[in-house]
């Protein structure tokens, strides 16, 4: 038995399927854990919790700057962007537009040292209560492409605290995932059984099983489609932890930010199961 | 008449937008092409069967490849790498290409030279005829990057199959979210199908894609999935979309006999027809 602090991440193949039902759900059921939301572009989870923000802080990423003090218009910085983030029109000094990743490159290379860096919001983390619980909102900015710098700092800021913790990661099997699942010792893949739920469960199981992560599957809506999710759990030497029916209850009371959890024991004993599969498996 | 393009977006996922876009097709007036944006949850095939008709490679950028026996594993590539992508473990530097954004800073810095920008291969696209027209699908490979590219190659490619085909719409299922695909997805195209349902998170998701079109010029409408499950939900995503100008074209409620056609692999067209005859006659006069 050892009492470092347990990570579970929630995730999907795609969205829609529960996710935030089965993190939110987690919360409310069990007492004393700390909630990360990695699904930075549509987070929903302070919804569900009905937590308000109380403080909050920006994440910025590197943004050059270009001295026309010294800038002799070379052109190195523009030929050595791989973004295409640079550009110098007419007889304009360059200046990066909105494909920059701040890779820094073009700092690296400019031979009249005329590159200096600030920095550029490009999301927030908002701290957010409700009652007794906590969670790190991460809020990937309207029209910034890239989600990856706003997931890592909020589970940067999460993971400091050093306590149990619940991430809802973002939808899909892309780098926006495998960013959210990085630190976790479980994930539970929330699915459906329909073919939709079976196409995206098998890549979402793919990169877990890549990942050498544990994880269940939670079988959400168990009752509407009928295919077979046993089968696929068991090619990758996993398990469905959980069954949970349609219910025009849960739905209902997920239409006005209520998790499922709160209204329904079934859910909310699964949500107990759950989490002792979580610890046995991080052997706690 | 020029070709338009439409793309069916959501914010958040599981609100209907593939059934709905498969059953649009079913149910045109018009020559379509469909075409698969969500390269990372590629599930419109499943509803429209395409019979292949070639597959080809998607390249994404190029990512670092080191050359392990000449690297010295100084580290200097680890310190200089932004993205957390090229770590030195037992002596030797690696990249992890999920991670790898491709910006070269490592190879620009390794002493020995022994890093090169490499063609990586990031996943799969697909043309294929339907029984509704021509497709256009792909899939990033899991844990693959540039997704964003790949959603331009697909909509380039739907677009040139629709000019030689003469067709006059292409129905594009987008991805979900609103970072790179979503952008790219949205981007000239003619209009945003926004499916959304009647919860807090489906309004809260709503806004955030609207928002992300009209920065970046793309005109929306919304459709409310699944409208009978929440009559409040209901209102306040009514009222959301008066608020913020933007056209309701439809409500349609929750019907289990989607759910069942789905779950056989088959599209809800019969089941959805009256529900999506006011978005065929919006989409046809715009
Ligand atoms: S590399 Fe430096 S000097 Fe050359 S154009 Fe860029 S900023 Fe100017
Ligand atoms: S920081 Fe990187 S991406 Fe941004 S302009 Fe410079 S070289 Fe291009
Ligand atoms: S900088 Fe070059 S030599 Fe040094 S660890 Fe990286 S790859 Fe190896
Ligand atoms: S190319 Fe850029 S992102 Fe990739 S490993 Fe090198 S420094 Fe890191």
């Amino acid at each position: 038995m050892s009492d470092r602090s347990l990570t579970v991440a929630i995730a999907s193949g795609k969205g829609g399927t529960g996710k935030s039902c089965v993190a939110a759900s987690l919360m409310v059921s069990i007492p004393g854990l700390l909630a990360a939301d990695a699904d930075v572009e549509e987070p929903n989870l302070s919804i569900l919790l009905g937590a308000e923000p109380y403080a909050s802080s920006l994440v910025e990423t590197p943004w050059p700057v270009i001295d026309s003090g010294k800038c002799d218009r070379c052109g190195e910085c523009v030929r050595a962007c791989r973004f295409g983030a640079l550009y110098m029109f007419g007889k304009a000094f360059p200046s990066p537009n909105d494909l920059c990743h701040g890779c820094g490159v073009c700092s690296m290379v400019c031979p009249r040292d005329a590159i200096s860096e600030t920095g550029r919001p490009v999301g927030e983390i908002r701290l957010c209560r409700a009652g007794e619980m906590t969670l790190f909102e991460g809020r990937l900015k309207v029209g910034m492409p890239n989600p990856i710098p706003v997931i890592n700092a909020t589970l940067d800021a999460a993971l400091a605290e050093g306590r149990d913790l619940v991430i809802d990661c973002p939808p899909g099997t892309s780098c926006p995932m495998v960013a959210a699942v990085r630190e976790a010792d479980m994930v539970v893949l929330v699915t459906e059984p329909t073919p939709f739920g079976i196409a995206d469960l098998d890549l979402a199981l793919q990169v877990i099983t890549d990942l050498k992560k544990p994880s269940v599957v939670v079988v959400n809506r168990a009752d509407l489609g009928g295919s077979n999710i046993d089968a696929l759990a068991e090619k990758y030497g996993t398990r469905v932890a959980a069954r949970l029916p349609f219910s025009r209850g849960v739905a209902e009371s997920y239409a006005r930010g209520k998790p499922p959890a709160s209204v329904d024991d079934q859910w909310k004993e699964a949500m107990i199961a759950i989490w002792e599969t979580a610890k046995k498996t991080a052997g706690r | 008449m020029k070709t338009k393009e439409v793309t069916i977006v959501s914010g958040k996922g599981g609100t209907g937008k593939t059934s709905i876009t498969a059953a649009l097709a079913a149910l045109s007036p018009l020559g379509i092409v469909l075409c698969d944006a969500d390269v990372d949850a590629p599930d419109l095939e499943i509803l429209l069967h395409p019979e292949p008709e070639g597959d080809f490679p998607f390249m994404g950028m190029q990512t670092a490849g080191v050359d392990t026996d000449r690297c010295t594993g100084c580290g200097k590539c680890e310190d200089v790498c932004r993205f957390g992508a090229i770590k030195v473990t037992g002596g030797k530097a690696r990249v992890d290409k999920t991670f790898c954004e491709g910006c070269s800073a490592c190879a620009l810095v390794c002493p020995v030279k022994c890093i090169a920008m490499e063609d990586t291969r990031q996943g799969t696209w697909f043309r294929g005829m339907t029984e509704h027209g021509p497709m256009v699908h792909a899939r990033l490979n899991p844990g693959g990057e540039n997704s964003g590219m790949l959603v331009q190659l697909v909509r380039k490619v739907a677009k040139e199959v629709a000019e030689s085909s003469g067709a006059k719409m292409i129905l594009t299922d987008g991805p979900p979210g609103i970072a790179c695909p979503a952008i790219s997805a949205i981007t000239g195209a003619d209009a945003a199908l926004i499916v959304t349902e009647p919860t807090m998170s489906g309004r809260h998701d709503m806004l955030r894609i609207a928002d992300l079109c009209r920065r970046f010029g793309t005109s929306a409408a919304v459709v409310l999935n699944k409208a009978d499950l929440s009559s409040e939900g209901s209102r306040k995503i009514e009222e959301a979309c008066r608020e913020n100008g933007l056209p309701l074209l439809a409500s349609i409620p929750f019907i289990l006999d989607v759910v069942h056609a789905v779950s056989q692999a088959r599209i809800p067209s019969k089941e959805l027809a009256t529900h999506l005859e006011p978005i065929w006659r919006y989409l046809q006069g715009m």
